[in-house]
């Protein structure tokens, strides 16, 4: 197998909205997947809808660079369940990730002519 | 980062599992309290969920290095598709072991022979000091040539004087004696040498002047060894031949010079010694930029002073002065041995290597259509290339693993035969594998896979695609190409095998003739030793002569002694040369009649050895120093110089003219049988032999301070028994001096021959184990083609071909290879055999009878060879045959 670079999936290019997301979802508290893809899901009024199970490499990803902590521990179900928590490197880069995408929104927003 | 996320990714993909059942678990809980039943909850959840593997998959992508995994995928893959085909991989790595295993030892021996020693700093500025002359030069010095030399402050920057260790000196004061070899050196010789000093100093000027002191430098082995490595050592005195003696330093364990030393003392020259004798050596560093050329126009005009200064009797006109490098005089005699080694075992790889690619390239062949399908599944040629090549190298370095382990296993088998050669130490301890040994295997190893992957590994990754898959039952069609290339590697391993086994022969030859050399006397049941008798009652000839009469007295008492005797030398071991006039014979132009060997024994020397007297009489005990002097010659020196006459009528003068050793003349009263005076592979030179009770004062203070004195004993019983009485008798005869050197005239004799003995087994070790790859070579080549090749057969037999017919087709072609393999063989031989000249003794280079029988031999092996195969395809089954694939 050659190391020349693969097609990016299907919904990568929405990585950075998927991991800003995640980041948005965890500031109201340690949550595990299945409550965040909820979150997500919720307040995007459904605009957002992905399989989601390709939540899961972007959380892993997101904790791998150190912006979200996780444990096991057991869920509002009873069940056991991994939960994830916004570190204070996450927090920061939530921050930026917000105002570089309402910068980008605006400048879409111009070029659409919507104000 | 990468690492840590790739080494734990097989936790994390078990974590990542978990965790999906939880989210599965927490949307069907979601569902379920909607209403929806259990089944359905789980269907809508996973659907909801999307690919769990798909994820799985990407993370486990995400925790990968790429070149590990490809790595990995490959090693994997070598090692199933090695382990598919068992019996090709075990004879590969067999045939690269023990051609990395045989270059290993060896490279361990030259390893410390011939590179190791080359430890001086800027050892291309030392030089040794040589006498010229028009018969050649060599080394050799006294006192006024070493100042002269010492003068030549234009070219060198350091000179120095030191001996050989001569002979020995006894160092007591301990639970026993020691004999231990105290070098004398000058001044320079540490500095010039750049030898470390691990405590105290060196010699000071005032030290190495006449009248210095006593004082000693320790070797690091005498220090450790004898004195348990005090620290406290330097400042404390030692006894040296019953003399104290104040030890100043100590020189560090990686100072080796060519003669084995335990200790150092001054020379302490008189530097204004008119003393001709030549009794050291001397050796000087070079001022940076002189070259040798410079240094020789400059000692030419040095010796040309000489001459004035000391008279031609000193030097004559044709002699002059010069100088060569230190390292070539030290390391020239083994260095061709060597090097005629490495490339034997050079060959034995190169064959080795032939052997593999041929096996890789059957392989290669029969794997064809495996290869054209990955390619046409879309493996790029680098793919197949670098597979194939990781194949090869996987081979090559588990080879060259076994091939260490053998290699290491080998040297200690080699080093009990290698007894004799330089610097390897007592019983080749010196020879360790350290780690040049250890690159040299591992770049030898990466070397051979890639010199016998590549081959194959091109030749397969162009295949015709179309061609080789549509050869779904066409086997003859054997690549045109590969057929070629596999025939020209079994040519070559012949040709190299048939030179190796030429060498071999031609050594084993000439191992034959020295055997079979008669040394002149009876080696059997003599034991001889040393003894040192440095001390100052050994500085006169009545001392010594006592010491000789005390000594054989004690030991003809012995039980099982049937004769003793002393002598200053021992045949094979070196003599000193002297000149000597015939008394009343003209000399012409000449300054002297001649020159001779020259050996002081005492009178049973003759009857112990059983050395044949021709002639007269020989010595008597009577013969001493009261009585007139009388000396004793060989048949080779009464054939040189009395070609017609009588040498009993005649009186010799030895050592003419004025010095230290200036005797009357003496008659010769006998003619003896001749020995060989240094190597059994050299005619027998002219010897005198003079009692040593005869000897001039100064002729034995010379020896006693530059040899020691020789024990021989002949013996009824086992030699070696007598070894402790002997000590003990002589300890009491000599008031308490040890022995040294302690061997029969056999062992003698055996460490003589032991350089040839070495080259020719190893080189018969080589010879054969070419031999032997050469035949697997050639065998596993017809083996090879006779299965491509048996559906041919069967419909040839079918329509009707004899058995014979198809055996002799089979045994012509594989003879054809090998025959051509043959003739080149012979004819490389003669280009190569002549550096072998130096190592052969009364064989010639183009010795007719090696080159006859060996390739006779290798015909004969070869014919072995393909027989096997020819048999096999005579014995096909045209049916099976028929329905082959």
């Amino acid at each position: 197998m050659g190391n020349g670079k693969r097609p990016p999936p299907a919904g990568e290019m929405l990585q950075g909205t998927l991991d800003m997301l995640i980041l948005r979802t965890l500031v109201m508290g340690p949550a595990h997947g299945h409550t965040i893809a909820q979150v997500i899901e919720h307040t995007s009024e459904r605009a957002l809808e992905v399989e989601q199970g390709s939540l899961y490499p972007a959380l892993h990803r997101l904790e791998d660079r150190g912006l979200v902590s996780a444990k096991w521990g057991v869920s509002e179900n009873n069940r056991k369940a991994k939960f994830y928590q916004l570190t204070a490197a996450g927090r920061r880069r939530l921050a930026s990730e917000t105002s570089r995408w309402r910068k980008m929104t605006r400048a879409i927003g111009l070029i659409l002519g919507e104000q | 980062m990468n690492v840590r996320r790739f080494l734990g990714r097989k936790a994390k993909d078990a974590e990542l599992a978990e965790e999906i059942q939880s989210h599965l678990a927490h949307e069907e809980d979601l569902r379920a309290a909607r209403g929806v039943n259990t089944e359905e909850a789980r269907r809508q959840a996973r659907v909801k969920f999307g690919g769990q593997n798909t994820v799985r998959a990407e993370e486990w992508r995400y925790r990968s290095l790429p070149w590990v995994e490809n790595l990995w995928r490959d090693l994997k893959f070598v090692a199933r598709s090695l382990a598919k085909t068992p019996g090709f991989t075990a004879i590969a790595i067999l045939v690269i072991a023990v051609g990395i295993g045989v270059n290993t030892a060896v490279f361990s021996v030259i390893n410390t022979v011939l590179l190791k020693p080359l430890i001086f700093p800027h050892q291309e500025e030392l030089v040794y000091l040589m006498n010229t002359s028009p018969r050649g030069s060599g080394p050799g010095a006294n006192i006024p040539k070493f100042r002269i030399w010492s003068e030549q402050r234009s070219i060198f920057s350091k000179v120095a004087g030191f001996d050989f260790g001569g002979a020995g000196l006894n160092l007591t004061g301990g639970d026993k004696p020691q004999q231990v070899q105290g070098v004398h050196v000058t001044q320079q010789y540490f500095s010039m040498l750049g030898a470390p000093v691990i405590m105290g100093r060196t010699f000071t000027q005032a030290e190495d002047a006449p009248n210095g002191g006593h004082v000693v430098v320790l070797s690091y082995a005498l220090w450790k060894s004898r004195f348990g490595g005090n620290s406290q050592i330097v400042g404390s005195t030692i006894q040296l031949d019953g003399q104290p003696y104040l030890v100043v330093g100590v020189i560090g364990k990686t100072f080796v010079t060519d003669t084995p030393t335990d200790l150092y003392l001054p020379f302490q020259f008189d530097m204004n010694s008119q003393d001709q004798a030549h009794y050291f050596a001397v050796a000087a560093r070079l001022k940076p930029g002189i070259t040798i050329g410079q240094a020789n126009a400059q000692l030419k005009l040095a010796a040309d002073q000489f001459r004035r200064t000391y008279g031609p009797m000193a030097m004559g006109p044709q002699d002059g002065f010069g100088v060569e490098s230190l390292l070539s005089v030290w390391v020239g005699d083994t260095r061709t041995s060597l090097w005629v080694l490495m490339g034997a075992v050079g060959f034995v790889l190169l064959i080795a290597c032939a052997n593999v690619a041929n096996l890789m390239l059957v392989r290669a062949t029969g794997r064809k259509r495996e290869l054209a399908t990955r390619a046409a599944l879309g493996a790029g040629r680098g793919q197949i290339v670098r597979q194939l090549l990781t194949e090869s190298l996987t081979i090559a370095l588990s080879g060259g693993l076994l091939g260490l382990v053998l290699g290491v296993v080998g040297v200690r088998l080699l080093l009990p035969i290698a007894q004799g050669m330089p610097r390897i130490g007592e019983n080749g301890s010196a020879v360790t594998p350290d780690w040049h040994v250890l690159l040299f295997t591992l770049g030898v190893s990466l070397l051979t896979g890639i010199l016998f992957g590549l081959a194959p590994a091109i030749s397969a990754s162009r295949p015709n695609l179309l061609a080789a898959l549509n050869e779904s039952s066409s086997r003859s069609g054997v690549g045109f190409r590969s057929g070629k290339l596999r025939s020209a590697l079994v040519i070559s391993e012949m040709a190299l095998a048939l030179i190796l086994v030429i060498g071999a022969a031609l050594l084993i030859r000439t191992f034959m003739k020295l055997e079979a050399v008669d040394p002149g006397y009876d080696t059997r049941n003599v034991l001889t030793m040393s003894m040192s008798i440095s001390g100052d009652r050994f500085q006169k000839t009545a001392g010594v002569a006592q010491l000789v009469k005390d000594g054989t007295d004690k030991l003809t008492a012995l039980p099982g002694v049937t004769d003793a005797a002393a002598a200053c030398c021992l045949p094979l071991n070196g003599a000193f040369g002297l000149p000597f006039d015939v008394v009343g014979r003209p000399k012409g132009d000449a300054p002297f009649t001649g020159g001779a060997f020259y050996d002081t024994v005492s009178w049973n020397y003759f009857n112990t050895f059983k050395i044949p007297l021709l002639r007269g009489r020989m010595f008597a005990e009577q013969d001493n120093g009261a009585a007139p002097g009388v000396v004793i010659i060989n048949e080779a020196m009464a054939k040189q110089f009395w070609p017609k006459g009588d040498p009993l009528k005649d009186r010799l003068l030895i050592a003419p003219g004025p010095g230290p050793f200036a005797e009357p003349a003496r008659q010769v009263i006998g003619i003896v049988g001749d020995t060989h005076t240094r190597s059994l592979g050299l005619a027998p030179e002219p010897m005198m032999y003079t009692p040593i009770a005869q000897m001039p004062d100064g002729m034995t203070a010379l020896n006693s301070r530059i040899a020691p004195l020789m024990w021989i004993v002949r013996s009824k019983v086992e030699p070696h028994s007598l070894a402790n009485p002997m000590t003990a008798a002589l300890r009491v005869a000599s008031d308490g001096l040890p022995v040294a050197h302690i061997r029969t005239m056999d062992e003698i004799v055996i460490r003589n021959t032991s350089q040839q003995r070495f080259n020719m087994l190893l080189l018969t070790i080589f010879g054969a184990s070419a031999l032997l790859m050469a035949a697997i070579g050639i065998y596993g080549l017809m083996a090879y083609s006779v299965q491509q090749r048996t559906q041919e057969m069967g419909i040839r037999m079918a329509l009707g071909a004899q058995a014979s017919h198809i055996r002799n087709m089979v045994i012509r072609q594989g003879m054809i290879l090998a025959l051509i393999g043959v003739v080149i063989g012979i004819a490389g031989a003669f280009g190569l055999t002549r550096f072998l000249a130096s190592f052969l003794f009364d064989v010639k280079v183009w010795d007719p009878l090696a080159f006859i029988v060996t390739p006779l031999l290798l015909s004969a092996v070869a014919l072995l060879a393909v027989w096997v195969p020819a048999e096999r395809a005579v014995r096909v089954d045209p049916m099976t045959a028929l329905r082959f694939e």
